[in-house]
């Protein structure tokens, strides 16, 4: 009796589970299958065709985590202030360009006259300081002009007006200095690059790193160590209580687009030794991305944000030859934008909160 | 010889005693004739735009600014040298009923969506510099009709550069990169294809996007194939980009890279600073012995209106164009009992189509499919990375033929 009753039941059960299957539910497996058939398929392929030696894989990702580093350093901004306002900055890869431009017009006179050939690490400082005030000033002005009166607001206004003050920095900038793409001098380094195990990294790069590194080991010890960062947690935790305990909400936003500033002005000029180019428009691409990353880290999270600029710009510079050489894909370098926003969607598929989750989502749950 | 064309969506008419099958422009009288016009005359590829405008603009001064009696009054429209612009631009310009004919672009990346735009409203269109085969293939889509271009097709562009990079050069394998815009894809695709019929080995087809900045993977894979030639015809951000960084990959210290005529500009040598010296660009003949006898005194207009020498090399083949649309629109002018000027749609499109004459850029005779231009190949080489150097023939330098 109870062996035909089983059956019975496993079958309900089986229908319920297929009841219960949607559109979507289908449509998602289907992209982890077909990411991972990807993934893997590709890399396996990749690797048996043997077009890249070590030294080559050992370039794509010093790359891969050079562009990340400055993903990360202008995430760290956008997470920052998402903390603590709950707003997204759009203006925050402008900022950056703000701070380049301004760098910009340094390291050319420096470069003019022979100073920064002969003190590159006094000259790159230099260029950096002037970059992170004008960044830190701008951020501050758009947070007066643009923000503080949203604050209180509810609903669309803040991110309207956050998306109004980018375009209005890059139309500023552009009217000011044209639009031509304008070149960063090179630097003249005796040797421009570094062995390491064998192998050559551009000292450009290393320095581009290890300025992510400490600007997030610094944030860090702040955020989480100082009578500021308490309070930054506490307001980012609940404004209303955080004024009640005496805490100055307005120095604390203050203090936080301050930190995104700096972060901002010191991600631009490393951006354009790196990259070379500044133009009005420049701060877009790598806004999106660092936007992007911080949301891959967990927004709101400072490791995140590190962790998840790196991330992005590692997939973007190993992936399109780590996967899409074995497959037979021509021309894949087009396709990195595709691999990184990619990556973006699995991990929140799988991590809605992102790779370290919000920082405050677990407490606040 | 006029040529059955599928109709714009606008009906036949008959107004001040002018019928046209497409519709009919009436400019009252003393009241301007309107032409339009879109470059792109922002960002990083300015030049080209403003050059091909500046062309036009002499030409009407030229004419005395004035056609059939009528003042001229040239509407210009910013196409961003992209489809979206080039859409826009299109758009606004279709929608503005005094538009009699419309001169640009400069780039085939906006010329691809605009014209058929243009065409669907009856407007005819004269490129300057957007060359890329398909607008004037023979198999055209029937929206491309209305479009005639003073810029040689890149068909023979990317013939005589693969025959410069094997013939002259010596390379015997070559990469090409393409930005996905219909220009740098169909020339790379030209270029590829003659250079593996002379013997040459194409070893692969990279794609960048105009806006990336890191191309040192995309480099980087290019290094792995060890190229005698990387051939680049895509625009200033990101060729300097290129340029740039092939400097830092190893891999690439034997490997010459060549660029397209979107690079025939200041703003390139601003972009890619010091690495531009011996950069080689492959560009129309612009040397006053290949362009038109007229050409020398053009250029001096050219100076005299704008205060410096050309700053990029198509104001000669926009020049054209304004004279095909300026002869097109007095050939088929009518006045009316009224006193106001009647111009035929379908008639002014078959008068630039039927354009025959000794241009400033050389020999102008449009044929069914809308090409107007005589080519002349050529090879430059940037001298200098003082972008106040500029000038066609010094820096760069021609260096071939």
């Amino acid at each position: 009796m109870s062996g035909a009753v089983l059956p019975a039941r496993q079958s309900m059960t089986l229908r319920q589970i297929l009841h219960r299957i949607t559109f979507v539910d289908v449509a998602l497996w289907s992209l982890r299958i077909l990411v991972l058939v990807v993934v893997i398929g590709g890399t396996i392929g990749t690797l048996i065709k043997s077009r890249y030696g070590s030294a080559q894989w050992v370039d794509f990702i010093v790359f891969g985590v050079t562009i990340g580093s400055i993903y990360a350093q202008v995430a760290l901004g956008y997470t920052m202030v998402y903390g603590v306002l709950r707003l997204i900055n759009f203006a925050h890869g402008d900022i950056m360009m703000t701070g380049a431009f301004a760098g910009y017009f340094v390291a050319t006179g420096y470069d003019r006259s022979g100073f920064l050939a002969s003190n590159p690490v006094t000259a790159i400082l230099i260029t950096m300081l002037v970059s992170v005030i004008v960044s830190t000033s701008i951020a501050l002005i758009v947070e007066r002009i643009a923000y503080r009166p949203f604050r209180h607001v509810r609903g669309f206004a803040p991110l309207i007006s956050a998306i109004g003050a980018s375009f209005f920095l890059e139309q500023t900038f552009r009217g000011l200095f044209g639009s031509s793409v304008k070149s960063y001098p090179d630097l003249h380094w005796v040797n421009p690059n570094l062995n390491v195990l064998g192998y050559n990294i551009p000292k450009m790069d290393l320095v581009v790193i290890g300025a992510a590194i400490v600007s997030m080991a610094v944030l860090y010890v702040v955020v989480n160590h100082t009578k500021m960062g308490t309070a930054i947690r506490a307001v980012s935790e609940d404004k209303e209580a955080a004024a009640l305990m005496g805490i100055d909400v307005n120095k604390v936003v203050i203090f936080t687009f301050t930190l995104g500033g700096v972060m901002a002005g010191i991600a631009g000029v490393l951006y354009a030794f790196v990259f070379k180019q500044v133009y009005f428009y420049m701060g877009f691409t790598p806004g999106v991305k660092a936007f992007g990353a911080a949301v891959l880290g967990g927004i709101g999270n400072v490791p995140g944000a590190m962790v998840g600029g790196i991330c992005l710009g590692l997939f973007e510079s190993v992936g399109p030859s780590l996967f899409f050489d074995g497959i037979g894909i021509t021309a894949p370098y087009q396709l990195r934008d595709l691999i990184a926003f990619t990556l973006l969607i699995m991990v929140l598929i799988f991590r809605p909160n992102g790779l370290f989750g919000e920082r405050l989502a677990k407490e606040r749950a | 010889m006029p040529i059955a064309l599928a109709a714009p969506s606008m009906a036949a008419q008959t107004l001040g005693g002018v019928t046209d099958e497409i519709g009919v422009i009436r400019v009252p009288k003393g009241a301007p004739i309107t032409i339009g016009g879109y470059w792109v005359i922002s960002g990083p590829d300015t030049a080209l735009g403003t050059d091909s405008m500046r062309g036009a603009k002499v030409a009407f001064a030229d004419h005395g600014n004035k056609i059939a009696g009528h003042p001229i009054n040239f509407v210009v429209e910013d196409d961003q040298c992209n489809a979206e612009g080039g859409q826009t631009a299109a758009t606004k310009l279709a929608s503005n009923p005094a538009i009699v004919i419309v001169l640009g672009p400069a780039c085939s990346s906006a010329a691809t969506p605009a014209a058929p735009i243009l065409w669907q409203a009856g407007i005819a269109d004269i490129g300057t510099a957007s060359s890329a085969p398909s607008l004037t293939a023979p198999d055209r889509k029937p929206g491309y009709d209305g479009f005639l271009r003073t810029i040689p097709s890149d068909l023979g562009q990317g013939k005589a550069d693969a025959n410069w990079l094997y013939n002259k050069l010596g390379a015997r394998s070559v990469v090409a990169v393409h930005d996905g815009s219909p220009y740098a894809q169909q020339l790379a695709a030209v270029m590829a294809k003659n250079f593996q019929e002379l013997g040459g080995k194409v070893l692969s087809t990279e794609a960048v996007a105009p806006t990336d900045v890191d191309m040192h993977p995309v480099l980087t894979r290019i290094a792995t194939e060890k190229p005698d030639a990387v051939y680049m015809p895509i625009f200033v951000a990101a060729a300097a980009q290129m340029l740039r960084q092939s400097k830092e990959v190893p891999g690439l210290e034997k490997t010459t890279f060549i660029g397209g005529g979107s690079l025939m500009a200041p703003e390139f040598i601003q972009a890619a600073g010091p690495s531009i010296v011996g950069f080689r660009i492959a560009y129309p003949d612009v040397s006053p012995s290949a362009m038109g006898k007229t050409y020398p005194k053009m250029v001096e207009e050219y100076k005299k209106m704008f205060g410096e020498a050309p700053i990029s090399g198509y104001h000669g083949n926009a020049y054209d164009a304004a004279v095909i649309a300026i002869n097109a629109i007095e050939k088929v002018a009518k006045t009316g009992p009224d006193g106001a000027t009647y111009i035929g749609k379908k008639a002014l499109r078959d008068a630039a189509f039927a354009s025959k004459f000794d241009g400033v850029s050389g020999p102008i005779a449009c044929g069914e499919h809308g090409d107007c231009a005589t080519f002349h190949p050529a090879v430059y080489e940037f001298t200098s990375s003082d972008p106040s150097t500029f000038k066609i023939g010094t820096n760069p330098k021609q260096i071939y033929p």
